[in-house]
């Protein structure tokens, strides 16, 4: 009878209640960006440690210096030394304005211990030709923006950094993809210009890009809360020279999977303009598709030209729509070679 | 000593207005450090009397430290096409008159703006009697009205009156500027004054009370037409630095003989004292010092002669204030006898050039000799 049926389900609902899924969903609840940061950066600190530990000589290397002043020849540790202990040991000057190394005519970040004998040479912003410094820098203004993101709504979103596209400044904009589970967003000029100041407080904080090369099942492990990157780390890792390493960067608490090189540090982000937000459909479902526009510490430029910059960054911009499959989910490698 | 005195050497010392305030303040209250000369009075009369730059409220800083920007020569050539794109024609294609403003009607009673005109030479003119007078000639460079200040917004920041006189006229304000600069070379916050009315940034902004009925839109521009041949016209300037001057300069004195004895006294003041009671100095005393670089209003100009191609005017006399090639602010005038009346109005709210068709070029004064007319006929017997 209904009776006894409403009654049946009444009682259903009572026992769901303490179900184990209704935990589960309590647990899915407490999610917060915040949480699983502090999460990330303890499993990777313990990573850090671990690989670092591993470096028990030291073994010297040497290392040819190309460049300003003078060439020359530095001894240093295997394994521990980075290129920017290398320009430590030359000038003020390189140090403060070197952006990326050249190791063996290979882009190599500036904290990235050197494992052998090497040339090196150092690039930055103000040379003839800064193409790579160039890339690397939109790519990490890029990376700084999931940052920004990651730390900046409120409590009860809980942001999912999907990915961004590769690295194109003719594009005119950085860009990041983003899921924030709410069905429209269109930004005031006030939130716009929240998240610009976040940008530069991340720039003045001064972090440096530390990258660290680490197993795909401690990589999973980390990112298990996000379900895009749990999606992309395989198919990275297969790309990998080893097979089975993903590379990770971190700048502050934030923690971002990505291979190409970054700049050494926040702090070489200097006008940042966060421009828009285009609400994008992917085969599942919506992403907004963050944008912004930013010059290296030290390029001055006025007002109004700056706002050409800014005005052609609001437009969507057209790099490649992440596809969010099993099968198929390469946006960061696939696009990496589009370009180059 | 009488506080008469006292203060009538103050008020024609030719010091700060804010001197003279300071002064009747005090009176007022009966003070009398001031008559006695004490030490508070002078040390605040000097600070009172120091030169004080304060921005207006609509007006924002406009220069900044200009820097290398090592842009290619290809980037700044597109910037500047950029700009040009954006304001071509911005006298006429204003993209924000949508809706076009009541205009308002001409009474004894209005007071229309005026313009920011630059002092371009002086130069002779005759009249049909055959005496020559001089004139000023002032080009009318480029001018627009950059904004309209509501009378409510105006009383915000007008320092309140002591005397509540509710007889005072409602006034609004329009800001003009003239001689449009590169947007590239000014600050963001002035850029913005102007990103309303869709006009470039202006070089020489200035504001002209106005009664409300003689409100126009922003990006109206403004011609020499504006003022007719026969009216009459009140010029502000800044006159001439002359930089540190002696007395004979400054204040006119005579001087003393260049022979006869006279002992290394020719140019100088002489004798300072007043003598006998008051037993110093008194305040006011002319004396050496900096001449020029003040604001000067030299009013009951007439107006010759019009030139509409070049926006150009002739103006009475050649004492206008200022060097050739300053800015100078003209304004209708104020005295009682040079005022419109009611038989020739002045074009109000201004004479919109641009609407009317058949503008004369050249427009002179009844009363002036032209030279390119004919001036002999020959009569066919």
């Amino acid at each position: 009878m209904a009776l006894q049926t409403s009654g049946r389900r009444m009682l259903l609902g009572l026992v769901s209640q303490s179900c184990h899924h209704v935990r589960g969903k309590h647990h899915k609840q407490a999610l917060t960006n915040a949480g699983v940061q502090k999460k990330r950066m303890n499993l990777f600190s313990k990573e850090a440690e671990r690989q670092a530990a591993l470096v028990t000589d030291v073994e010297k290397i040497e290392v040819q210096y190309q460049g300003q002043p003078e060439d020359c020849t530095l001894i240093m540790n295997k394994n521990i030394s980075t290129p920017y202990n290398c320009a430590q040991h030359i000038t003020q000057m390189i140090m403060d304005r070197s952006v990326l190394a050249e190791v063996d005519g290979q882009v190599w970040d500036m904290h990235r211990p050197l494992e052998d004998n090497c040339s090196l040479r150092f690039l930055h912003f103000k040379q003839s030709d800064p193409y790579y410094a160039n890339k690397a820098f939109w790519r990490s203004a890029s990376v700084m923006l999931g940052a920004v993101l990651e730390s900046t709504f409120k409590d009860n979103i809980y942001v999912e950094l999907c990915s961004y596209p590769s690295p194109n400044v003719r594009t005119g904009s950085f860009v990041y993809d983003v899921d924030l589970k709410i069905p429209t967003w269109t930004p005031t000029k006030e939130e716009l210009r929240t998240l610009s100041g976040e940008m530069v407080k991340l720039a003045m904080a001064g972090h440096r890009f530390q990258r660290l090369e680490v197993d795909a099942s401690l990589a999973l492990k980390m990112f298990e809360d996000n379900h895009y990157k749990t999606l992309q780390i395989p198919h990275i890792a297969a790309q990998s020279s080893t097979g089975n390493t993903v590379v990770l960067y971190q700048i502050g608490n934030f923690l971002e999977i990505s291979r190409g090189p970054m700049i050494a540090n926040t702090n070489f982000l200097g006008k940042v303009s966060v421009m828009a937000v285009h609400p994008i459909q992917t085969n599942q479902g919506q992403l907004f598709r963050i944008q912004g526009v930013a010059l290296p510490k030290g390029i001055m430029l006025n007002h109004f030209t700056y706002g050409i910059l800014e005005k052609r960054a609001a437009e969507l911009n057209a790099g490649r729509i992440p596809v969010i499959n099993k099968d198929n989910l390469q946006p960061t490698k696939a696009a990496e070679a589009l370009s180059t | 000593m009488s506080l008469l005195s006292v203060t009538r050497s103050i008020l024609y010392g030719g010091k700060n207005n804010l001197q003279k305030i300071e002064v009747i303040n005090l009176l007022l209250q009966q003070n009398t450090s001031v008559l006695t000369g004490g030490t508070g009075g002078g040390a605040t009369t000097r600070n009172m009397s120091r030169m004080k730059k304060t921005r207006p409220f609509w007006q924002p800083k406009s220069t900044r430290t200009l820097y290398p920007e090592e842009l290619t020569p290809s980037n700044e050539a597109f910037g500047s096409e950029v700009i040009s794109d954006q304001h071509t024609s911005s006298s006429t294609t204003s993209p924000l008159k949508c809706e076009p403003w009541p205009r308002g009607v001409w009474s004894e009673a209005s007071m229309r703006c005026g313009v920011i005109a630059r002092k371009i030479g002086v130069y002779p003119m005759w009249d049909n009697n055959g005496r020559r007078l001089l004139t000023t000639l002032l080009e009318v460079p480029d001018n627009e009205v950059v904004k309209y200040i509501p009378p409510e917004k105006l009383l915000e920041h007008t320092h309140p009156k002591k005397n509540n006189n509710t007889h005072t006229k409602e006034m609004a304000a329009l800001v003009v500027g003239a001689d449009p600069i590169d947007p590239r070379l000014v600050t963001k916050e002035y850029y913005g004054v102007f990103a309303d009315s869709g006009l470039l940034p202006k070089k020489k902004l200035t504001k002209f009370l106005i009664t409300p009925d003689a409100k126009l839109p922003p990006g109206t521009p403004l011609y020499a037409s504006h003022y007719r041949p026969g009216q009459y016209v009140d010029v502000l300037g800044t006159t001439i630095d002359r930089g540190f001057q002696g007395v004979m300069k400054r204040w006119l004195f005579k001087g003393m003989p260049a022979t006869h004895g006279v002992t290394k006294s020719h140019r100088r003041p002489g004798n300072i004292g007043s003598g006998g009671e008051k037993a110093r100095v008194l305040p006011g005393q002319k004396m050496p010092g900096h001449m020029g670089n003040k604001k000067r209003i030299l009013r009951g100009l007439k107006i010759w002669r019009v030139n509409t191609k070049y926006n150009v005017m002739w103006v009475q006399g050649p004492a206008i204030p200022g060097a050739t090639g300053s800015y100078v602010y003209v304004y209708d005038s104020w005295y009682h006898h040079c005022r419109h009346t009611p038989d020739n109005p002045p074009p109000f709210p201004t004479f919109f050039q641009d609407e009317e068709e058949g503008v004369e070029e050249e427009m002179y004064h009844p009363d002036l000799h032209v030279f390119s007319k004919p001036s002999i006929a020959f009569n066919e017997k």
